[in-house]
Order: structure tokens, then sequence, then C-alpha cells
């Protein structure tokens, strides 16, 4: 006769490690969920816009605060204009140079002395000290020592970034757990091999992290100093909309500015998805919009 | 079971001393705090040898010190008659926790040592395959640690640490962490897979039943600062039964006579 139970496979002690434990969400498929995910992020915007669209004129002077349709009008204009394309490359690459060039001197002086106490202990105070002077108030000493052209937008840009990059990968470095590091050496690694198998690995949360707080600060840095002078970018459009009481120029400018920044971080989302796959519980995608 | 003369040497701990410096306190100047008083002792190669003793007498420091990782205040520690200097890249270490690297899959954890010893990719894989097998997580090989449970983190961290086969392996209260079920399972995994190829085993644990269960000899320290109390040969045959330990004849007549020299240690009966 067949015993009560099968139990071919549950020895009298069950393994409780036998079930994989895998969090994959259920995706795609419920389209209903699907559309809720899409959509409804979307709703707020839409209702201020709606808003905005509805009381402008009514509840307060459209000189003053412009309207939705306008803005979208003077955006379609602008698109045809080739000034509004020139300013656009003079701001982006003041952008991708601040930026790249604040985290890469971010992220290898933050592991330098991460990595090495003895820098870090005469080092530390000194970035510490740097990092409380308003960078926005530099900005006019920049033009002077950077010149009016792109240098000094791209060194004030720069510093924001490098700051935030630094101490981000200082702490992911110095946070990273020592055990970890003598198992390593115990399996044989010498220090190149640490640097690639513990150091970087272990870092790059952080870098990311960084990396993402960043974005938006690199944009104010250019900006600001292209506010304070220059000859051409979007900041200085932005700046003259602003001195002829051209309210929907202003709003276009800074509307090209947002669709610039939530295309940066939703490809630093994309990134960071890709790269840090390996973490357990994230919220992937809440924020990286 | 008397001790064999003609065991060589694997690993040797000789007038050890150690004390760590307590920072200063509130109302209280900084002082040296004694930890180990005196501790010499011969680990046989090929033998599983488990060390005992109640917490903060520094049964792990002693595994640090092997490991090179920590240098005794005084006395020397030497493998097979050479003094341990630098960080010890012949032994193995299996820490208390799976210490397993997040960033890696679980085929990556395992291979990464061979990885670190140029050991050629196909012959890696080959390895790891076969341990992963033996333990049970063939299936898990592309799965990050934390996908993992306490279990298989734990049989990935042995393994991890027997694929170079080193010819002594330290274990830091590998099991301590681990539910009384999961824990019986890895001893019976890692008795499997000792009686394989039999490197030389330290294993400190607080737990008596694991280490007689599990060990040829059980050496017992006392309270800090610390000395060796005993060094008590386990008495049992082989294969061992780590479901029911206390079936096997003459595992009570060992446990008693074990927990008679420990309880002084942890029991205060001066009170």
């Amino acid at each position: 006769m067949t015993p009560p139970e099968v139990g071919s496979t549950s020895s009298p002690i069950t393994p409780p490690e036998a079930v994989p434990v895998d969090r994959v969400p259920p995706r795609g498929r419920d389209w209903r969920g699907t559309i809720g995910r899409v959509v409804v992020p979307f709703l707020p915007a839409l209702v201020f816009l709606a808003f905005w669209e509805w009381a402008s004129g009514r509840l307060i002077r459209e000189l003053y605060v412009s309207r939705p349709s306008a803005i979208a009008a003077r955006l379609v204009e602008l698109g045809a204009s080739a000034e509004l394309w020139h300013n656009l490359a003079v701001t982006g690459e003041e952008l991708v140079l601040g930026y790249g060039i604040g985290v890469l001197l971010g992220a290898a002086t933050g592991y330098a002395l991460g990595r090495s106490p003895g820098l870090a202990r005469v080092f530390e105070p000194y970035v510490m000290a740097f990092y409380s002077v308003p960078k926005i108030a530099l900005a006019p000493l920049f033009i002077i020592w950077f010149g009016i052209g792109i240098g000094s937008k791209v060194a004030l840009a720069g510093l924001m970034v490098f700051f935030l990059i630094f101490f981000n990968v200082f702490m992911g470095v110095r946070a990273i757990d020592r055990q970890l590091i003598d198992l390593a050496r115990i399996m044989g690694a010498g220090q190149t091999q640490l640097t690639r198998h513990v150091y970087l690995p272990a870092s790059t949360p952080f870098l990311i992290m960084g990396m993402r707080m960043a974005l938006p600060y690199s944009v104010i840095g250019v900006i600001v100093g292209e506010f304070t002078a220059s000859t051409e970018g979007l900041g200085l459009f932005i700046h003259e909309a602003s001195a002829s009481y051209d309210p929907a120029g202003v709003f276009a400018g800074i509307a090209i500015l947002l669709g610039f920044v939530l295309a940066a971080n939703f490809a630093a989302g994309r990134l960071e998805a890709r790269l840090l796959r390996w973490q357990p519980t994230r919220d992937r995608g809440a924020v990286s919009l | 079971m008397t001790m064999d003369a003609d065991i060589p040497v694997a690993l040797e701990f000789r007038d050890i001393r150690h004390s760590f410096a307590a920072p200063p306190a509130k109302g209280r100047p900084g002082r040296v705090v004694p930890v180990i008083a005196d501790i010499s002792l011969s680990v046989g190669a090929g033998r599983f040898t488990a060390v005992v003793g109640p917490s903060g007498c520094g049964k792990s420091t002693l595994l640090q010190f092997a490991a090179g990782l920590l240098r005794p205040s005084g006395g020397t520690v030497s493998q097979f008659g050479a003094p341990i200097t630098g960080v010890n890249d012949r032994i193995g270490f299996v820490p208390q926790q799976a210490m397993l690297f997040p960033w890696y899959t679980l085929r990556q954890n395992v291979e990464l040592p061979l990885l670190l010893r140029d050991v050629p990719a196909a012959e890696r894989r080959a390895r790891c395959d076969l341990l992963l097998r033996q333990v049970g997580l063939a299936g898990f090989e592309d799965h990050f640690p934390h996908q993992l449970s306490g279990g298989m983190q734990k049989r990935a961290s042995i393994i991890r640490t027997l694929i170079y086969e080193p010819d002594i392996v330290l274990m830091d209260e590998p099991f301590g962490a681990l539910d009384a079920q999961t824990r019986l399972l890895m001893h019976a995994d890692l008795l499997r897979l000792w009686e394989r190829r039999r490197s030389t085993i330290l294993f400190v644990t607080h737990d008596l039943v694991e280490a007689i269960t599990l060990a040829d000899n059980v050496v017992l320290l006392s309270r800090r600062p610390t000395v060796v109390k005993a060094d008590f040969q386990v008495p049992l045959p082989r294969p061992r039964d780590v479901f029911e330990p206390f079936k096997m004849p003459g595992f009570t007549a060992a446990y008693e006579e074990v927990w008679r020299i420990f309880r002084t240690e942890v029991v205060d009966d001066a009170a």
C-alpha cells in the first residue's frame, strides 16, 4: 500500500533552506497594474498644469506667471530657432564637463582618503572646511579666475559635484566591513586584487548615490555661473527672458532644464539597477523617474 | 586513546600571552587588560581539534593569531615549524557570519579564492561545481548571497574555504548563528566533507556537545586571564552520529568528564 504521506523529499528534519528565496516582484502581465504605474505618477503634474492654465488670467495676471499653453507654444517656437539649440549645446557641454570632472576627481579623492587613514587624518579637515564654503558666493570670483566662457561654469559645477561625490565615496570606502577585507587577504588577494574585488564593488553604491545627488547640483552650478556672467547658454537665455518681463521664456527655459534633469536621473536609475542588482531589497523605480 | 606522539604538528601556539589596552573611561585611566595568561597548544596535522572556552576567554583571538591578522603580546605561533609573521594565506578561515561578498553570485564567491590564486577558469568551474553538488547548492550558482538562506550562505562560506584545499582550516563559531536543525545538518555536511580530505581543523565553539560530536580532541580553556585547562581526547569512533550524539556509546561519559572540568569555568561555584 502507499504510505499515508509520500514524504519522498522530506527527511525527518526538513532543511529550512531548501526553498529558493527569490524576491522577484510580479511584472508585466497585469495591464491594470502597468497603467497604474505609468499613469498615476503623472496625475499630480496634470492637475497642477490644468489649474495653472485655468488660474492664469483669472486669479493671477498672466504677465506674472504666463500659462502652460503659452509656454508650450514658446517651446515649439524655440525648437525651430537656431538660438535655442546653440544655447542648449553650450550649457550641455558645461554640464557634461563639470559633472564629469567633478565625479572623477571626487571619486578619486574620496577613494584615496578612504583607503588611507594617514591621508584622511591630514586632509579631511581641509575638505570639510572647503565644503562649508558657499560655492555660489564664489561665482563672481570664478568668472575672474576662469573667464567669462565655459571655464568658469565648468569649474563651478565641478566644485559642487566634487564634494558630494567625495563625501559619498569616502564614507563608502570607510564603511567596508574589515572582515571582508581580511578574508580576501587570507584567500590570497594582494592590494590590486583587493581594489578590484572588494573596495571598488563595495563603494559602488555610494558612488552612484553621490552621482544621483550631484545631478541637480551640477545644473545649479552651471546656471548660476551663466547668470553671473556669460555670453551664451541656457542660463543666459533664462536671465534675459526674466529681465525683459517674458515669463513664458523663463518657464520655457526652466522646462528644458527640468526635462534634462529628469532624463539624466532616469538614465542614472537604469545604470544603478544594472550595477547594483546584487543589493537586497531596494525600491527600484521609486525615485528613478 | 593516548596523545599520538608521531602525528606531525600542524599548528603550534607556544607560551602565548595577550592583553589589550582598555581606553580611558570616565574617572578611570586607560589600563592594560590581560586576556590570555599562558596558552601552549599543539594542533596535530589532519586532526579535528575543538577549542571550547567561556565567552571573553580569547578563543577567537587564537584564530586571529593563526590567521596572522593579530600578533600576540608574547609567544609564538608557528605553522609546520615556520613562524607566522604576516597575513596567513596558507590557511582557510570560516568566520562566525557567512561573510560572502554580496556583490558576487554564489559561483563567483566560491570560485574567488581560486581566481585570486590564478587557477584557470575551466578548473575553477569544475572544482566549484563538484563542491556545490556535495553540499546541495547546485542550481543556485547565479543567486546573490541575499537570495540565499542562512544555512545556504554558511555552506557556501565553508566550501569557499575548502575549495583551495588549505592544509589548515580555522573555524570561528561557524554555526553559532544558525537554528538548531540547520546546525545539525551543517555538522553532518562538515564531517562528510572533512572525512573526504582530512585537513587540519581548529574549531572554536562555546558548545560542548558540538565540540565532542565533531572533534578528535577538545581543548578546554579557562576564564580570563586564560590558560589551557585540559586537552581531552574524544574516545568516539567515526563516522559520528551528529543527529543523535547521545546515542553513541561513550558520548555521555565523555560529556560528563568534559563538563566536570569545564563547569568550574562557567558556573560560579563560590557564589
